[in-house]
């Protein structure tokens, strides 16, 4: 990142990666769980877990963390910068939940890597 | 069918473009930028938060809504192109450029979203996958 980019604006931008994708994985965990039965049952075996109060956790601090993060910079920017929490997702996806990286998924990751860096290093 | 679908994305699109045109004006409005009490109080004290609120509510519901009938490859790709209408407001609402970087990294990101949403449509029938991250 460059000096068009505050400390904070990176540390926030950061933090959004983190909570988006541990929010994303706990509610995958939450949902995917094999022994939660139906309906309401389902609900409840969630409810009774952390897997989905993590993910609402993240999620709300996460809200937070974003409006934060806006206001520092032209949206514009923001909503591009935003857009490596995709990667990151599939990444983590890839690795705690062995989920299949095709030549076609690493192209779309790796396009949206680069549009993030040039966004992130030109402004 | 295909005019509901297409009705479905483009009401994704409003949604989430409400929410992030919703979330810079209620940032903008509550600077500085503070861990505090202050801070929270400035960022719910003025209406546009409960807009964002709204534009997320609102997108999460025609997003499952979608995902019931849309084929998922298309629908991970229409969630995420609001991108293109966010910039373009932003450059109208808040007087923002188009610099070349965000150009590129736009035409970039886009591309690249394309691709994963190719992706999703071959690996296999919507039936068996869950939905996809939405972020």
């Amino acid at each position: 990142m460059t000096g068009s980019l505050s400390t904070l604006v990176v540390g926030l931008w950061l933090l959004n990666i983190v909570l988006d994708t541990t929010g994303q994985l706990a509610f995958k965990a939450a949902a995917g769980d094999s022994d939660a039965g139906d309906g309401l049952a389902r609900w409840k075996h969630m409810a009774a877990r952390p897997w989905l109060w993590l993910g609402i956790g993240c999620y709300a601090v996460e809200f937070l963390v974003w409006i934060a993060f806006l206001s520092l910079i032209p949206l514009s920017e923001g909503v591009l910068l935003g857009s490596i929490n995709i990667v990151a997702i599939m990444l983590a996806g890839r690795l705690l939940f062995g989920e299949k990286l095709t030549r076609l998924r690493v192209i779309g990751i790796a396009l949206v890597t680069l549009g993030v860096a040039i966004v992130g290093l030109g402004g | 069918m295909r005019r509901f679908y297409l009705f479905g994305f483009l009401l994704l699109m409003a949604f989430d473009t409400l929410a992030q045109i919703s979330f810079k004006v209620a940032g903008s409005q509550a600077l500085p930028v503070q861990a505090s009490v202050a801070w929270l109080l400035r960022v719910f004290g003025q209406p546009w938060i409960y807009g964002a609120v709204v534009g997320y509510v609102g997108a999460f519901f025609t997003w499952m809504a979608l995902l019931k009938h849309a084929p998922i490859g298309p629908a991970f790709a229409a969630s995420h192109l609001e991108v293109v209408s966010v910039m373009l407001l932003s450059i109208w609402l808040f007087d923002e450029h188009l610099t070349v970087a965000r150009v590129l990294g736009a035409i970039a990101i886009i591309a690249g979203i394309v691709c994963l949403g190719l992706a999703e449509s071959r690996e296999q029938p919507p039936d068996d996958e869950p939905a996809p991250a939405r972020v």
